[in-house]
């Protein structure tokens, strides 16, 4: 998954909740998944993705 | 026939060109040569073209002695950022001189920057007036910088200082983000800028899913020389890029054509990590939002939810007693309608025993007799009539206290 399509996933979770437009059976499941998106988010911002790192630095 | 020595010519011709031609002219002219001897001075071509520019129309050979080089050198270089070279445009302050051996030339007392920057405009201009017309213009602006852009195609010189400066501010980002930057050397300065830039653009190409934006840089110094980021094919191939490409070349005057179809131009390498800082640090500050809005917006539908479930369980009891009441005031109707029911009943059916009894009381025959009636029968039967009845039968009466045979006479 890409960064903008894990926080486009993510304003939509947010606004739905905002807009009560989800009953609370869905919110656990939500907040799960939303919990999971921030994450991803979170370790592209923060950590270090060796997987790219290798890309990067193999020659053309 | 009076035959002079050739130096006796070349003398006279010195002369009349002394004579004649004592001023000094302002030239307009291009350079198309230029050397710098070991002595300090400075030797030039100059020319002049006609309009298809492959003919020469003129062409001189011009000096700048060193104690003139040393006054105009910086004072050029400062005035246009650029350096003097082949193609240029000048114009010049010069002296004819004629030398016995070395012929016609000229020689250099001043120089107007001016009209090199004037023609380096308009130059600009023209470029950037044919990239309009040919569309492209506006393709780089079009396209967006990615929410997160930490992969990072640079293009720049291995040696630049500014290649240094860019990577260092990135790496040490008080925020913490991680960014991946790859370098794709390229010549910055000199006639190769151009054909090396766009190789090292070609080469990102080829990779463009690795990256998220490209970046041009370089480290800025005494003598910018951006008159090659003036060319239309570098512009050409920027605008057409397909990823965002962010110029920081370093310098002070108006736009190159390079920064003008650049998606984003700065003016130093420092400020392009900055400028790239600052969009993973939208990007971080928009998550943290979500993030709280997230949570907020939890909170609060469970607090909503946890009123609602309140207000409920208080009602209840009290549901429950109206709901009581009322199933108990629907048992007793049931329960008296009932006994109601059943004692209407009892007496209906006590009433029609008792007339019963009354009416097979009323039809006892020992209580008939009682009351003064007799029973004839004869052989055992009952006379119900005195017509069957002849002379000489033998009929037994019944009375309430007993019998009595007799014969009817």
């Amino acid at each position: 998954m890409k960064y903008e399509e894990a926080m486009k996933r993510l304003e939509e979770i947010v606004s739905r909740i905002e807009e009560n437009k989800m009953d609370i059976d869905q919110i656990g499941e939500s907040l799960k998944e939303a919990r999971d998106l921030i994450k991803f988010c979170k370790d592209k911002l923060y950590k270090t993705d060796e997987e790219i790192k290798k890309i990067l630095e193999s020659e053309d | 026939m009076e035959a002079i020595t050739l130096l006796e010519l070349n003398g006279r011709v010195k002369s009349t060109l002394q004579f004649e031609m004592p001023d000094a002219y302002w030239v307009q002219a291009e350079i198309s040569s230029i050397s710098p001897s070991g002595q300090g001075h400075c030797y030039l071509e100059l020319v002049q073209k006609d309009a298809t520019g492959r003919n020469f129309l003129a062409k001189a050979k011009a000096n700048i002695w060193r104690g003139t080089w040393l006054k105009l050198k910086p004072y050029f270089e400062a005035q246009t950022g650029e350096t003097l070279k082949v193609g240029m445009k000048v114009l010049l302050q010069v002296t004819v001189t004629f030398h016995e051996v070395y012929g016609y030339s000229l020689v250099v007392q001043d120089i107007d920057p001016t009209y090199t920057m004037g023609d380096m405009a308009r130059r600009r201009k023209e470029i950037l007036e044919q990239l309009e017309k040919d569309g492209v213009i506006g393709l780089n602006r079009e396209l967006d910088i990615p929410a997160l852009p930490n992969r990072i195609a640079v293009i720049s010189s291995a040696t630049a200082a500014g290649w240094g400066d860019f990577r260092d501010q990135l790496a040490n980002n008080i925020y913490g983000f991680q960014f991946y930057v790859k370098l794709f050397p390229a010549l910055m300065q000199g006639d190769d800028v151009e054909r090396s830039v766009i190789q090292a653009l070609n080469a990102v190409a080829m990779r463009r899913d690795d990256f998220d934006v490209v970046i041009i840089i370089r480290g800025g110094g005494a003598v910018s020389e951006l008159s090659c980021f003036d060319s239309y094919n570098l512009a050409f191939n920027i605008a057409n890029f397909p990823l965002p490409v962010i110029t920081g070349i370093g310098h002070e005057r108006d736009d190159t054509v390079a920064d003008v179809v650049a998606h984003t131009k700065v003016k130093t390498p420092t400020a392009a990590a900055e400028f790239i800082i600052n969009k993973v640090f939208d990007t971080a500050s928009e998550l943290e939002s979500l993030t709280r809005r997230m949570s907020d917006s939890i909170t609060d539908r469970m607090n909503a939810e946890n009123v609602r479930i309140e207000r409920l369980s208080q009602k209840l009891p009290s549901l429950f007693a109206v709901l009581k009441t009322r199933q108990e005031q629907i048992l007793e109707t049931i329960w008296i309608r009932s006994v109601n029911g059943v004692r209407n009943l009892l007496t209906a059916q006590t009433h029609k025993l008792e007339l019963v009894d009354k009416t097979l009381a009323a039809a006892d025959p020992a209580v008939i007799l009682k009351r003064g009636y007799s029973l004839t029968r004869q052989n055992g039967h009952v006379v119900k009539g005195a017509s069957a009845l002849k002379k000489g039968d033998r009929l037994t009466t019944v009375f309430a206290d007993g019998s009595v045979e007799s014969e009817i006479i």
